[in-house]
């Protein structure tokens, strides 16, 4: 389904409890080691070669500043193209809060050159061909993407270059898209739990707009109108303010090629890239809520704010989670599930470019009490505190991790899809330096961001309740 | 581990897309499971999947909760190693195996590195065969069964398929679920020697079926497979026959739900078609060209010209061993419903009265054929659709097969197989959600 928006909660991500859902990155000094397959720069045209980092190559086109990453693979004959665009929610403010997901939405009305009138649209193109294709909004980013047979890249790259800077933006399509997105907004009211961690979030950043989540307020999705959205697309949909990447099947100096002939029409954005200023201000003491509605089981969050997600010490708190909530051997399973408290307990930091959350996260079980749930989640970080962790949990969680690394990159799109996250935290070569810093993580430096980051008084503490279902009989 | 083998595996897809995928597989009998290899260029991954009949069906007049609790107690340790020296072999490779039990099959997936084989092999079988079905264990399972089902209680999606399933398939369909409460009746008074006689009926290697697919040959495959599961006997074959329509009951199911934004929709009905019948094909694809993606007529209307929802679409569900289900699923805000619903019974009368076009069917069929080839180039999705194809009673053909069956069909046929087996006025319309609110 076209757009998907990013409120999760760590207990979700069974499978993967490392990179939780959208990636994590960090910026390293140490130098990145190549892969072992580094490609020679190829020389092209009207672009400039920046780097290769693990058999990825990175170049920019020239003319706008438009950043390319090309990872070949020809082991099957697809491939998948991405554009990235640095903008996302933290980009909005009281008034265009979901503007970045309503404009994502808006992007499949048609552009000038491929639209529904003319049966060539994005959707029309990619589903004649057979191409799986998406798009998603997060807090620092946006992203369009599509995995086609080879023959059919160059049609989506067209449509997508297009789009970049000749949407249609109509008045009319933004009417029967609001309802559209108000209707996402509403399934995820349905879930407590996100309910919870938007409460959790809201609560725990004040200045940044991290504050606010990105599908939205509902008042801003009802009432937000076209010409903010224009303002919005005329702000940040620039060359310069993108990253294409290109993984799978396909020839490396054609590609550029057409890339160029697509893109190379866009000049640099006439007005810088507006950056974000606001600084969080210190927190000064523990922060609660609580959610009430209908339910049977409750839920508990605990959550901090850590670095921003390219700092040196996410590789150790990445690891730090992986102890705690990554497999039977894990010790939140032990102290939560294990004992009957919890029916699913998980620790993980959904990374940012500015300060990131970790939280930490159970659902009771039956039975169970919030207040035994968040002690018995406290007291296992106050363990390793006080304790640290052992060589051997560090060594365990080193290999599942290594292992899930590999994992993640079967298929194009998945590659895409990881790369995606690193650009929006602000360094894809982190996609290959992460798991090299990961196998440096030692069980001092484990315990050391315990203590640094796990103060109680930088906590945020959220409970869902469950009540009592009300009257409701139907119509 | 070494850095420089999990860099090769950046090496990714899996899928060489030629008319002769078939010559990447291997199927042959080892202690009595049917294996399947399929042999791939990516490095170093392998995914295995797998599935028996020991799913929900198979409770037949016994405890409705005795096979998912069954599947809960196969990776709690085993008369060999308990949970944790199971899990910290597992973890300390990075492997990772899961069990589920679903309406008719007890299914396990796995992934792992090529050189930990033998020891995921090993463990599958362990677990299968010897599980040590504890009593503290046992408790715990039963405590997170009850709580899942809980917890679905108030999922308007959940609460509306459980609906539709029991509106449309009769009483002894191996289709159709027990009720979320009677699950958690169930779970409450299941006991542990229930557990054991269910394994000790249900579970074996006569009808399990096993894929690896990925870094591998079957040649290594046999060697361990056979060793692991040498001397393992049992097991039954899957429930293909279904008691026929179930009787008429209302054609409208109201599920009010408190404090809901969203309601939860599903209209259809039952289609008597298995997955390999003659007009199956036929109406998969013309269903897709109703409700399938972006393009298909209940998007492109209901969402993307009237705005009435998010999210829209019709497909054909559980077809696999008996007849499925056709079905449109939507999501509507309370204060649309009425209008969501009366678009999506106008797009299908008319889709039903006048079928689809020839260009319809012809952009259809390519994007499917397309898809298909995108759809198999992760070692996941590879696996996934060989086990789906051999359980659906194709062959491993089939792989190359479809496309060129998708390719062949006819407007008139597509159109005869809708017209055949639909008719809107049959169908059950089920509403999830607050009602009381709804326009």
């Amino acid at each position: 389904m076209v757009s998907s928006v990013r409120t999760t909660l760590p207990g979700r991500l069974v499978a993967s409890c490392f990179v939780l859902l959208f990636g994590c990155s960090l910026a390293l000094a140490a130098p990145a080691t190549p892969g072992p397959a580094v490609p020679a720069p190829v020389v092209a045209d009207g672009f400039t070669f920046v780097k290769s980092v693990g058999g990825i190559s990175e170049y920019q086109l020239t003319s706008n500043g438009l950043t390319i990453l090309l990872a070949p693979d020809h082991s099957a004959p697809v491939v998948t193209f991405q554009v990235t665009y640095r903008v996302g929610s933290r980009n909005e403010v009281t008034g265009t809060t979901g503007a970045t997901h309503i404009l994502e939405h808006m992007m499949f009305k048609g552009s000038e050159g491929y639209n529904d009138a003319k049966g060539n649209s994005v959707k029309q193109y990619l589903e004649r061909v057979g191409g799986q294709y998406n798009a998603s909004t997060s807090v620092d980013r946006t992203n369009y993407f599509a995995t086609v047979g080879r023959d059919s890249l160059e049609g989506y790259i067209a449509i997508e270059a297009d789009r970049m800077r000749r949407l249609l933006l109509r008045e009319s399509d933004r009417q029967a898209e609001m309802t559209v997105v108000r209707n996402e907004y509403e399934r995820g009211k349905n879930d407590p739990d996100n309910l919870l961690l938007e409460a959790v979030t809201a609560a725990a950043y004040v200045a940044l707009p991290y504050h606010h989540p990105t599908i939205g307020w509902l008042s801003d999705i009802e009432h937000v109108p076209i010409e903010r959205l224009r303002g919005f697309y005329d702000t940040f949909y620039w060359p310069n303010n993108a990253t294409v990447t290109v993984v799978g099947d396909f020839d490396v100096a054609a590609t550029l090629q057409l890339i160029r002939k697509y893109y190379g029409v866009y000049p640099h954005s006439p007005a810088p890239i507006p950056e974000l200023y606001t600084e969080e201000p210190a927190q000064v003491g523990p922060r609660r809520v609580t959610i009430e509605m209908p339910g049977e089981l409750g839920t508990v969050v605990i959550a901090h704010k850590v670095p921003i997600g390219i700092d040196a010490d996410q590789p150790a708190l990445e690891m730090l989670d992986a102890i705690l909530s990554s497999g039977k051997s894990a010790r939140l399973y032990r102290a939560l599930v294990d004992q009957g408290l919890a029916l699913a307990a998980a620790s993980g930091t959904d990374l940012h470019r500015d300060l990131s959350l970790h939280t930490l996260y159970a659902q009771l079980a039956p039975g169970a009490t919030h207040a035994q749930v968040e002690k018995s989640l406290l007291a296992e970080l106050d363990k390793i505190r006080a304790d640290g962790v052992t060589n051997e949990e560090i060594e365990r969680v080193k290999q599942q991790y290594l292992a899930a690394d590999a994992y993640r990159r079967d298929g194009t799109a998945a590659v895409a899809s990881e790369l995606n996250e690193w650009i929006a935290i602000g360094d894809w070569t982190l996609y290959v330096r992460f798991p090299e810093a990961v196998e440096h993580v030692t069980a001092a430096d484990v315990q050391r961001v315990a203590r640094k980051y796990f103060d109680e008084n930088q906590s945020t503490t959220g409970w869902y309740v469950p009540v009592a279902s009300g009257a409701e009989h139907g119509p | 581990m070494n850095r420089l083998i999990l860099m090769l595996a950046l090496s990714l897809s899996a899928f060489c897309a030629s008319a002769d995928m078939v010559e990447h597989a291997q199927r042959e009998r080892v202690a009595g499971i049917d294996v399947v290899t399929y042999h791939t260029e990516v490095k170093d991954v392998v995914v295995v999947v797998g599935a028996l009949p020991a799913g929900d069906a198979f409770a037949g007049t016994g405890n409705a909760a005795v096979p998912t609790l069954t599947s809960m107690m196969l990776d709690r340790g085993t008369r060999n190693l308990d949970q944790f020296a199971i899990a910290r072999q597992l973890e300390s490779v990075g492997a990772e195996i899961s069990f589920g039990a679903g309406p008719q099959s007890l299914e396990v997936r796995a992934k792992f590195l090529k050189k930990d084989l033998p020891l995921v092999i090993g463990l599958i079988a362990d677990e299968l065969r010897t599980p040590a079905f504890s009593a503290a264990e046992f408790n715990k399972a039963k405590q997170q069964f009850i709580g899942a089902v809980e917890s679905s209680l108030q999922n308007t999606g959940a609460r509306a398929q459980e609906a539709f399933s029991r509106a449309v398939f009769a009483p002894g369909d191996p289709n159709r679920p027990h009720t979320l409460e009677e699950f958690i009746a169930a779970a409450k008074v299941a006991t542990l020697d229930e557990v054991k006689a269910f394994h000790a009926q249900n579970y074996g290697p006569a009808h399990f079926t096993l894929v690896v697919v990925g870094d591998v040959s079957m040649d290594t495959a046999r060697t361990e497979i056979a060793k692991a599961f040498a001397g393992w006997t049992g097991g039954h074959d899957y429930l293909t026959s279904a008691p026929g329509a179930a009787p008429a009951g209302p054609n409208e199911i109201k599920i009010p739900l408190a404090d809901k934004t969203s309601v939860s929709v599903l209209l259809g009905q039952a289609t008597g078609l298995r997955h390999k019948d003659p007009d199956s094909l036929a109406l998969q694809v013309g269903t897709a060209i109703l409700g399938r993606g972006f393009t298909g007529r209940l998007m492109a209307t209901v969402r993307d010209k009237e705005g009435l929802t998010y999210d829209i679409g019709a497909g054909i569900v559980d077809d696999t061993l008996v007849g499925g289900a056709w079905q449109l699923s939507a999501s509507f805000a309370p204060s649309l419903l009425s209008k969501g619903v009366a678009a999506s019974r106008r797009e299908l009368q008319a889709w039903w009265q006048n079928g689809v076009t020839d260009k319809e069917l012809s952009q259809r069929k390519r994007g499917i054929i397309g898809g298909y080839e995108v759809g198999l180039s992760t070692t996941g999705g590879l696996a996934t659709t060989i086990l789906s194809n051999l359980q659906r009673g194709y062959d491993l053909n089939w792989l190359d097969a479809y496309p060129k069956a998708v390719d062949a069909l006819t407007v008139s046929q597509v159109n005869a197989a809708i017209k055949a087996h639909l008719d809107p006025s049959k169908m059950v319309l089920v509403e999830a959600g607050s009602l009381s609110a709804a326009k």
